[in-house]
C-alpha cells in the first residue's frame, strides 16, 4: 500500500470557509469603521447596520466550526473536535463568570465584552490539550 | 475493548497510515484505535473486517 498524507475533504471546506469570513471581516470591519468615523453623525439604524455588518462574518466562522463538527466523516477526529469544542466552551464560561464577578465587587471598571473572541481563543487553546497524548 | 489490529496490519506489513488510507480516516484515528483508547463505531468496525476479510468478533474482543 501507498501512503497519502492529504488534508481531508472536511477540514479543506473548513479552511476555506475560514479563509472566506476572515476575509469578510477584515473588509466589513474597516470599511464600517472607516465610514463611522467620517461625515460626522449617523443615524441610529445606519450604526445598527454597521455593526451587524461587522459581526455577520464572525458568526460566519461560528458556523464553519459547527459545520466541520457535523462533516468531519472520521469519527475519532470528530470526536477530539467536539471535546475541542466543549472544553473551549468551558472554558469560556469560567472566564467571563470570575470577569462579571470582578466587575459585580468593584475590581474592576468593565465586564465580561468580546465574548466571542474569548471563545475563539479558547477553542485554539483546547486543540493541543485535547490532543496531548490522544 | 481490545483488539487485533496492530497483530493484522503487521501480517499483511501494512503501516498505520497505510490502514488509515485504505478506511480513509486519519493515522491518529487508528493509532488510538490500536492502542485501546477508542472504540469504533460499530460501521467503522466492519469497514475494518471487511477490510481484513474477517468476522468482527475476530478482530475485536472483550476485555
Amino acid at each position: 500500500m501507498t501512503t497519502h498524507k492529504t488534508m481531508p475533504a472536511y477540514m479543506r471546506r473548513y479552511a476555506a470557509r475560514l479563509l472566506l469570513f476572515m476575509g469578510a471581516y477584515v473588509a466589513a470591519l474597516t470599511g464600517s469603521l472607516i465610514f463611522a468615523n467620517n461625515g460626522g453623525d449617523h443615524a441610529q439604524g445606519t450604526l445598527i447596520g454597521l455593526a451587524l455588518i461587522s459581526a455577520f462574518p464572525i458568526i460566519g466562522v461560528f458556523w464553519a466550526i459547527f459545520r466541520l463538527l457535523v462533516e468531519a466523516d472520521d469519527e475519532y477526529q470528530r470526536l477530539l473536535l467536539i471535546k475541542q469544542t466543549l472544553l473551549a466552551t468551558a472554558l469560556t464560561l469560567a472566564i467571563v463568570t470570575v470577569w462579571q464577578f470582578l466587575q459585580v465587587f468593584d475590581v474592576i471598571d468593565t465586564g465580561p465584552q468580546w465574548v466571542g473572541a474569548v471563545w475563539f481563543a479558547m477553542w485554539g487553546l483546547a486543540a493541543p490539550v485535547v490532543r496531548w497524548r490522544a | 475493548m481490545k483488539n487485533r489490529l496492530k497483530v493484522l496490519r503487521a501480517e499483511r506489513d501494512w503501516t498505520q497510515g497505510d490502514l488509515a488510507d485504505a478506511l480513509e480516516i486519519s493515522r491518529q484515528s487508528i493509532n488510538a484505535i490500536e492502542t485501546g483508547k477508542y472504540d469504533p463505531s460499530l460501521p467503522l468496525a466492519f469497514r475494518i473486517a471487511d477490510l481484513f476479510n474477517l468476522p468482527i468478533e475476530a478482530i475485536f474482543l472483550r476485555d
